[in-house]
């Protein structure tokens, strides 16, 4: 179905020369079968947006950079066509889907491929009812995009790319913006096309703990240039993303690698490893309290009436589906953001009433876009300017970046670098003030594990007496390895404030994977394990 | 009119052709840049905004008018302030406002005069300005708040297709450019304020940078989804059609501008315009023949379209005849 021979990738400076001595994909030789569910993943940074739009020519056509080798599909070399000529065979659905729409509604937004390749109507007909059944969104087809939820959007983006009966599919991280459920339905969707309509799925995803037992096969851009593919287990060499459920039967010398919750399950039964309680900090002095804060938006209430307090020395988890109320929590909270109601008391007083200085001496906090606060034209500039702002010695949020990012070259423009890598500078730049209040939304979006275990270092060190930090995340196994708190909002309420052990424990609906492996009460996170 | 107005259901947003908004939109912009009447400004103005607010319908894009209202206003005022502080007038007689007079030499005997006394005749002209600008901006306001720009391209010709999308997407980019700009600025009070140039870059650079990504990401997923081909027209033919297409456009512009720019000959100006038109149509017609594009839902035209351009129609043609004329 795909076959790639020697093909490498290099991106150019606005002068011609290479960017990077090694090309971003270097002499890669693999194939591709029909109907395989692949997932292509890699560290943080390391290419996996560049292989998949280097597939179906948005790479160079929309990037830049030159492309040598062979690009066959089904048997033909397309490589240096535009995308438009791949159009009829790959279909691609990237991160965020409401940026890519050109419709209205979901049925406008089904037809336009279909529309721009020319098929006589009642064969565009036949083929919707055919899509939208599969997909189960036979329901919405009249409904404006903007009224679905995240998963529901995600669905009519896959719809819309095999309207015209493409059998190829190239997903772009399409999970990383929703929430537990919807992340469900996609990848339950992914698995009927792969199996039932013999579709080729090519997946990029960070989050590729509870997606690596429904692949076929693996794929790992490393980052050097070097691409390789193969049976999952055998995959998971390289530590910077190796998924809680690899990392743990390493950890334990299981063999063979168990890559499903089930079989792990059996192995942990039948090893019955020994654990310890999960470590607590005791909560401090209170830091911050939220009373009676309600949050309106036109009709629509975000949050409603809600009332707690944040201790110093603690971490807290803020949860819940998309559309909960999270981010809105977290903007009435620094203060700048929307309130109906409450108050939100902090030493200095209500954040509500300070102006942006007071404000940024008392929090700082990193929002969901975090490359809005990105403005200078270089890495380096981005890091100094940071140390002046924040008085500190020359150097440390550098320092603070690399610990997250790893070592990357500082004459890049911070648009160049990928998103997780964005977000580690961001975090860098917000965590190195060292403010008494933490506020982060999202802060693990596109960071492989190396930097999610970084992260968490980072946060783990930041804890003192008057210091608290507010995480909100969907990402479970993050917030089993680092909080001490979860909130949980639904439909802006909050319905659950306890220890994350109980929480995130066995048969809970935020049960972490480890908890659901081992079956055991109070277990929740891999350092908790013993060998 | 009022026909327009009252009867919600011959004429709501969703049962309408896009295509017609625009046209109706455009009516009224004409007939606005035609008339001195400040009353009939006015009114034509309001029935914008009635239209509006009758037939709009629920969808986001309905709600875009706040924008219009607002550079409406801002477009008014700034041409009353222009006329204060450029005010060319010396005598007193007549005069309304007296405001002292500024000069200033600029040398070589010439001077720079700002303010003075201002007669009422002088305001009168300027608010007549202002409202004009205004009632054009309204107009094309309704129309695009009543016909989504996306939802146009839907009746847009083959041959007009590329232009087409190209113009909404960059009517798209005014509403894109202010959410990313408060986002932006929000975001940005996180960081800390910087000082000087650095004020101004920190908010520009990420909003440019934003839309430009929004749109290229756009672009690519258009691209990637078939926009573009050229299905199995020969190059030669392609360019045929957009060399068809660009003439008949051109021609249209000339001469409406002639028309709107030089009233004194209304038989040339209008025999060029109506000749551009016909050109327009055969070369659209000519090319849309070959468009590889199917539509699958194609907007049908109705009994709501025929009363609105009928309306639209008889509007122009008073404005022409110079009944609207005072």
């Amino acid at each position: 179905m795909i076959q790639l021979k020697d093909l490498t990738f290099s991106y150019l400076k606005s002068d011609g020369s290479k960017v990077s001595e090694t090309p971003q994909l270097n002499n890669v030789n693999l194939t591709i079968n029909a109907g395989e569910f692949v997932l292509v993943c890699g560290p943080t940074g390391s290419g996996k947006s560049t292989f998949l739009k280097a597939l179906n020519g948005l790479a160079p056509s929309f990037t830049g950079g030159v492309i040598t080798g062979e690009l066959r599909i089904n048997g033909t070399d397309l490589l240096g066509s535009e995308p438009h000529e791949f159009s009829h065979l790959v279909g691609y659905v990237n991160q965020q889907p409401e940026n890519a729409f050109v419709g209205d509604t979901v049925i406008d937004e089904i037809v336009y491929c279909a529309e721009q390749l020319g098929l006589p109507v009642n064969q565009i007909q036949e083929s919707v009812i055919q899509i939208s059944e599969l997909l189960e969104i036979t329901e919405l087809l009249e409904r404006p995009l903007a009224t679905l939820s995240g998963g529901q959007q995600q669905r009519v983006a896959i719809a819309s790319a095999l309207v015209a009966g493409q059998k190829i599919l190239l997903l772009d991280e399409p999970t990383s913006a929703l929430d537990l459920e919807g992340a469900a339905e996609v990848l339950k969707v992914l698995q009927k096309l792969s199996s039932q309509e013999k579709v080729t799925v090519l997946l990029a995803e960070h989050r590729i703990s509870r997606v690596i037992a429904a692949v076929d096969s693996v794929l790992v851009v490393h980052g050097d240039g070097s691409v390789t593919k193969g049976p999952t287990a055998t995959q998971f060499n390289d530590p910077r993303f190796v998924p809680p459920i690899i990392e743990l039967g390493i950890k334990l010398g299981w063999k063979p690698l168990p890559i499903n919750t089930i079989d792990a399950s059996a192995k942990w039964l039948e090893t019955k490893p020994k654990f310890s309680t999960k470590k607590t900090f005791e909560p401090a002095e209170e830091v911050l309290k939220v009373e009676n804060l309600e949050v309106t938006f036109g009709n629509v209430q975000a949050v409603k009436s809600t009332t707690f307090s944040l201790a110093g020395n603690q971490i807290s988890a803020l949860m819940g589906e998309n559309g909960s109320g999270k981010t809105s929590l977290c903007w009435a909270i620094q203060g700048s953001g929307d309130r109906t109601k409450g108050s939100v008391l902090t030493a200095k007083g209500d954040t509500a009433d300070m102006n942006s200085d007071e404000r940024l001496g008392m929090l700082t906090m990193v929002p969901q876009r975090a490359a809005d606060l990105l403005f200078l034209a270089t890495l380096s500039a981005e890091l100094e300017e940071s140390d002046r702002f924040a008085e500190v010695e020359p150097g440390s949020t550098a320092k603070l970046f690399q610990s997250l990012a790893g070592r990357i070259d500082t004459s890049i423009h911070p648009r160049d670098l990928s998103a997780g890598q964005q977000l580690s500078l961001v975090l860098a730049i917000q965590l190195v003030k060292q403010a008494k209040i933490v506020i982060l939304d999202e802060p693990t979006r596109g960071l492989d594990y190396s930097a999610k275990h970084a992260l968490a270092k980072q946060l783990n060190g930041l804890r003192a007496p008057n210091r608290t930090v507010l995480i909100a995340t969907h990402d479970i196994e993050f917030v089993a390895m680092v909080a001490d708190r979860v909130l949980v909002l639904d439909d802006g309420q909050l319905v659950i404030d306890g220890y994350p052990t109980e929480v995130l424990g066995v048969g809970m609906p935020f049960a972490s994977q480890l908890a659901e492996i081992s079956q055991e009460p109070g277990l929740i996170s891999i350092e908790q394990v013993l060998l | 009119m009022s026909a327009i107005n009252s009867n919600r259901h011959l004429v709501s947003a969703i049962k309408t052709n896009p295509l017609t908004w625009w046209l109706a939109g455009i009516s009224l912009a004409v007939a606005a840049s035609l008339t001195n009447n400040l009353s009939i400004l006015i009114c034509i103005g309001a029935l914008a905004l009635l239209t509006i607010r009758f037939c709009r319908d629920d969808s986001p894009w309905g709600y875009s008018i706040a924008f219009y209202i607002r550079l409406a206003a801002v477009v008014i005022f700034l041409r009353l302030l222009f006329r204060i502080i450029f005010n060319l007038g010396t005598s007193t007689k007549d005069a309304v406002l007296l405001l002292p007079s500024l000069d200033f030499d600029l040398g070589f005997g010439n001077t720079l005069k700002l303010f003075g006394p201002i007669s009422g005749l002088a305001l009168n002209l300027a608010l007549t300005d202002g409202f004009r600008l205004a009632a054009i901006i309204l107009s094309v306001g309704m129309a695009n708040s009543l016909a989504n720009p996306r939802k146009l391209l839907k009746a847009t010709p083959g041959a007009l297709y590329e232009i087409a999308t190209a113009l909404s997407i960059a009517i798209n980019l005014a509403p894109q450019l202010i959410a990313s700009l408060s986002r932006v600025r929000r975001a940005r009070s996180l960081r800390g304020q910087s000082k000087g140039m650095k004020a101004i870059t920190g908010i520009v650079i990420p909003v440019l940078e934003d839309t430009i990504d929004q749109s290229m990401g756009l672009a690519a997923s258009m691209s990637a989804r078939g926009f573009g081909r050229k299905g199995n027209r020969s190059n030669a033919q392609v360019l045929g059609a957009r060399l068809l297409a660009f003439s008949g456009i051109c021609l249209i512009v000339t001469g409406s501008a002639f028309l709107l720019f030089s009233p004194d000959q209304q038989v040339l100006d209008l025999t060029l315009l109506i000749l551009g038109l016909a050109l327009a149509v055969i070369s659209i017609r000519l090319s849309s023949a070959r468009a590889t594009i199917t539509r699958y839902r194609k907007e049908p035209w109705r009994k709501g379209d025929a009363v609105l351009l009928i309306a639209s129609i008889a509007l122009v043609v008073l404005a022409f005849g110079g009944v609207l004329r005072t």
